[in-house]
């Protein structure tokens, strides 16, 4: 797949929703990895203040895709890095503390990717498991837009 | 000899052949006499009702429950068991419609022995094959560019009362992982890939395999002496867990950390990395599906709990549970020298492995019965399967100080053994030098033979251990590989050596990590399956130092297995005997 359509797949027609709101609002808040939480201790981990204040909002974060849970990209694990681990894939091997599941707009999907993506999407937290996979997630972004980073 | 006749005719009339059977412990098992072990027969290709007799040296053994786990399947379970000194024999002889079959095993249990040792110190450093060790050695001890003589050996090396080589298997496979390799230092017995302590078996429950016991459960039963574990990673990782946890399948974090506090040893110090199986379901980053908060139950059981350095050096008390991480305590580099952000912001005052032996020694030391214990280095292995050979190998010599620490201990405790050995290997080697002064990637600046020359680490930091910065370094790489790029130099910040190609299945794939790719770097072709994304565990044979009471027990080649005899020796285990 060359560059082109790659980045013509990546990127989505904007939700409804985002469109009414998008001739007003101003440009999303980016919100990086390292901003995810405040204090990690060996009792779990606490929402930074920043991300709290940002919940239900329109965010941009900047990540890679993770190796895929299952064959329908209908979500996505966003990470600093890119990587290769897999929890599902090996008994031994672990996500790293700072990942932000992406859930897709209803029918729409992603091709796999190794590039850099920007992800645009309304930001939740707190804990929830994902019933078809077992995935746990702390961060989601509801998707509007994902593109390739520049 | 009639009946192998008639089930030869049988079969060469076309008629459905007999049943077949499994049976655990497996033929040729070697346990110690009164070593506690789960017995469990299962027939397959099972055609109708069928009856069973089953005979332990000619005596019919009773009281074993039949279960029907496939259609085609009849299996009989009897926990528990144990056998006296000797050789012993158990036949099954099953008749269903397909007609007779039956099947005998033969098992050996090794007689009580006197033994010299009170305390055992069990240093596990995970995957640190030989050339791992040595590639720790030329950097901690490097050789003398005058002459080319050494300058000095690590402590794991040096002063020592005996030595061997130890092979590593499974029950299934050549290859081993850390799970079944630590399973038999821990029992005596060969385990499944992927398994702790059990025998296999037809269920899909991971935990209800036929057990076999630990040295840590026999010392638990038998004798007064407290147990101790510490580890830097995760705290249910495999190697920890060998030492007080039965599943088939090493994944069953919540149950490995429920079997810590529940199972048959509970141990009295338990110091080990990520707590993300200990807190329970509802604090954001546990890994748990319950309510179960080990940090707080802990305490009701009479456990002090630590979580940082100074709590840890602080620490009063028989019992003494820490973790000091949500996941794996980082690499040396990375605590003590790199320091990153994301290192030290969450966790600024984690306890070196020198800091938790030593705390683990003298909590241990308080019982006049003496003690066991296990640490391990599992950041060695963590850090190998990503081709990180300097996170690996500087964990080494962080390791290497406890040992020095135990080895005092040893000294003036002189009814003590030290064993320092490794799970498996990884494919490691030290082939040349490399002009760090090129910058990265460049095959022309590895020097090979006579042009390798003398790498030296003259810098080193707080702890007195070297810094991998120096103007010429050593030329580390790994024999089985994926598709990766070879820069020779290290990074402050961690890559993986490779990312996902998106793909799921039979497509799935990985590629070099384009970032590494971008520093400077030789494109290497990998060697491995597609479907591998990192290096692997090899064959190759590990090492074994020994050190006081009780090391004669370990000489020259030995088989993985036959480590726990030795132990059981050295300490003079009388497994018949309950306390």
């Amino acid at each position: 797949m060359n560059r082109r359509t790659l980045i013509r797949a990546l990127t989505l027609v904007p939700l409804s929703d985002w469109l009414a709101r998008a001739g007003a609002a101003a440009a999303p808040a980016t919100l990086k990895f390292g901003e995810l939480y405040g204090r990690v201790t060996v009792r779990g981990v606490e929402y930074s203040d920043r991300i709290k204040a940002l919940t239900g909002q329109s965010i941009q974060m900047t990540g890679y895709m993770a190796p895929p849970l299952k064959p329908k990209l209908d979500f996505f694990v966003l990470t600093r890095e890119p990587m290769s681990t897999c929890p599902f894939c090996t008994t031994a091997a672990d996500w790293p503390a700072d990942i932000v599941l992406v859930i897709m707009p209803p029918g729409r999907e992603l091709e796999p990717t190794t590039r850099g993506l920007n992800v645009t999407g309304r930001l939740e937290i707190g804990v929830k498991r994902d019933a078809e996979t077992g995935f746990v997630s702390l961060v989601r972004l509801y998707a509007s837009t994902v593109s390739n980073k520049a | 000899m009639t009946r192998l006749f008639l089930t030869a005719a049988l079969l060469m009339g076309g008629v459905a052949s007999a049943a077949t059977f499994n049976i655990y412990p497996y033929q040729g098992a070697k346990l110690l006499a009164g070593q506690r072990f789960d017995l469990r027969i299962e027939a397959e290709g099972v055609k109708g009702a069928g009856d069973a007799t089953v005979t332990l040296d000619g005596q019919a053994l009773s009281g074993l429950t039949r279960t029907t786990t496939k259609p085609d399947s009849v299996e009989w379970m009897l926990r528990d068991q144990n056998l006296s000194t000797g050789t012993h024999e158990l036949t099954v002889s099953f008749t269903d419609e397909n007609g007779p079959a039956s099947k005998s095993v033969r098992w050996y249990a090794t007689p009580p022995v006197t033994g010299k040792a009170k305390n055992v110190i069990l240093f596990i450093g995970d995957g640190m094959g030989w050339n791992t060790v040595e590639a720790a050695q030329l950097i901690a001890h490097p050789y003398n560019p005058e002459s080319g003589l050494p300058t000095g050996k690590l402590e794991m090396m040096s002063g020592l009362s005996s030595m061997a080589s130890v092979t590593t298997s499974s029950f299934d496979s050549a290859l081993a992982d850390s799970a079944n390799t630590a399973s038999s230092i821990a029992t005596g017995q060969k385990i499944l890939v992927n398994a702790l302590n059990v025998y296999p078996d037809n269920t899909e429950d991971t935990l209800d395999n036929p057990r076999i016991e630990t040295i840590t459960e026999i010392l638990r039963r038998s004798t007064g002496k407290s147990i101790g574990i510490v580890s830097d990673a995760f705290g249910t990782d495999a190697t920890p867990a060998a030492f007080a946890a039965h599943t088939r399948r090493r994944g069953d974090y919540s149950a490995i950390a429920d079997q810590y506090f529940q199972g048959g040893v509970k141990p009295d110090v338990l110091l080990i990395g990520g707590s993300r199986d200990f807190i329970p379901s509802t604090a954001p980053g546990s890994r748990r599906k319950d309510g179960t908060d080990w940090i707080t139950q802990s305490q009701t059981l009479g456990y002090g709990f630590v979580s940082n350095r100074t709590e840890l050096l602080a620490a009063g008390g028989d019992k003494l549970f820490g973790l000091f991480n949500i996941d794996n305590i980082p690499s040396y580099l990375d605590r003590a020298q790199y320091k990153g952000e994301e290192t030290v912001k969450n966790f600024p005052d984690m306890p070196y492995l020198w800091d938790s032996t030593r705390k683990a020694i003298e909590t241990l030391d308080k019982n006049p019965n003496g003690f066991f214990l296990m640490v391990e280095s599992g950041m060695i292995d963590k850090y190998e399967h990503p081709l990180d050979w300097q996170r690996a190998v500087w964990n080494i010599m962080e390791m290497d100080k406890a040992v020095a620490y135990a080895k005092e201990y040893a000294k003036t405790h002189p009814d003590t053994l030290v064993l320092v050995t490794a799970d498996h290997a990884h494919s490691i080697s030290t082939y040349g030098g490399y002009d760090a002064s090129q910058g990265p990637g460049k095959r022309e600046a590895v020097g090979v033979y006579q042009d390798a020359g003398f790498p030296t680490y003259a810098q080193k930091d707080a702890n007195g251990i070297p810094t991998p910065d120096s103007p010429r370094t050593y030329a580390v790489g790994f024999a089985a590989v994926p598709d990766y790029c070879e820069t020779y130099l290290g990074r402050k910040v961690f890559l993986d050596p490779t990312v996902s190609n998106g793909k799921t299945g039979a497509e799935a794939g990985y590629l070099p990590n384009p970032k590494i790719c971008e520093e400077g770097a030789v494109l290497r072709v990998g060697n491995l399956p597609p479907s591998s994304n990192q290096g692997v565990h090899t064959a190759d044979p590990v090492p074994l130092f020994a050190f006081g009471a009780g090391a004669e027990n370990f000489f020259g080649t030995m088989d993985q297995t036959e480590l726990f005899f030795g132990i059981a020796r050295a300490l003079g285990v009388d497994a018949t005997k309950n306390k």
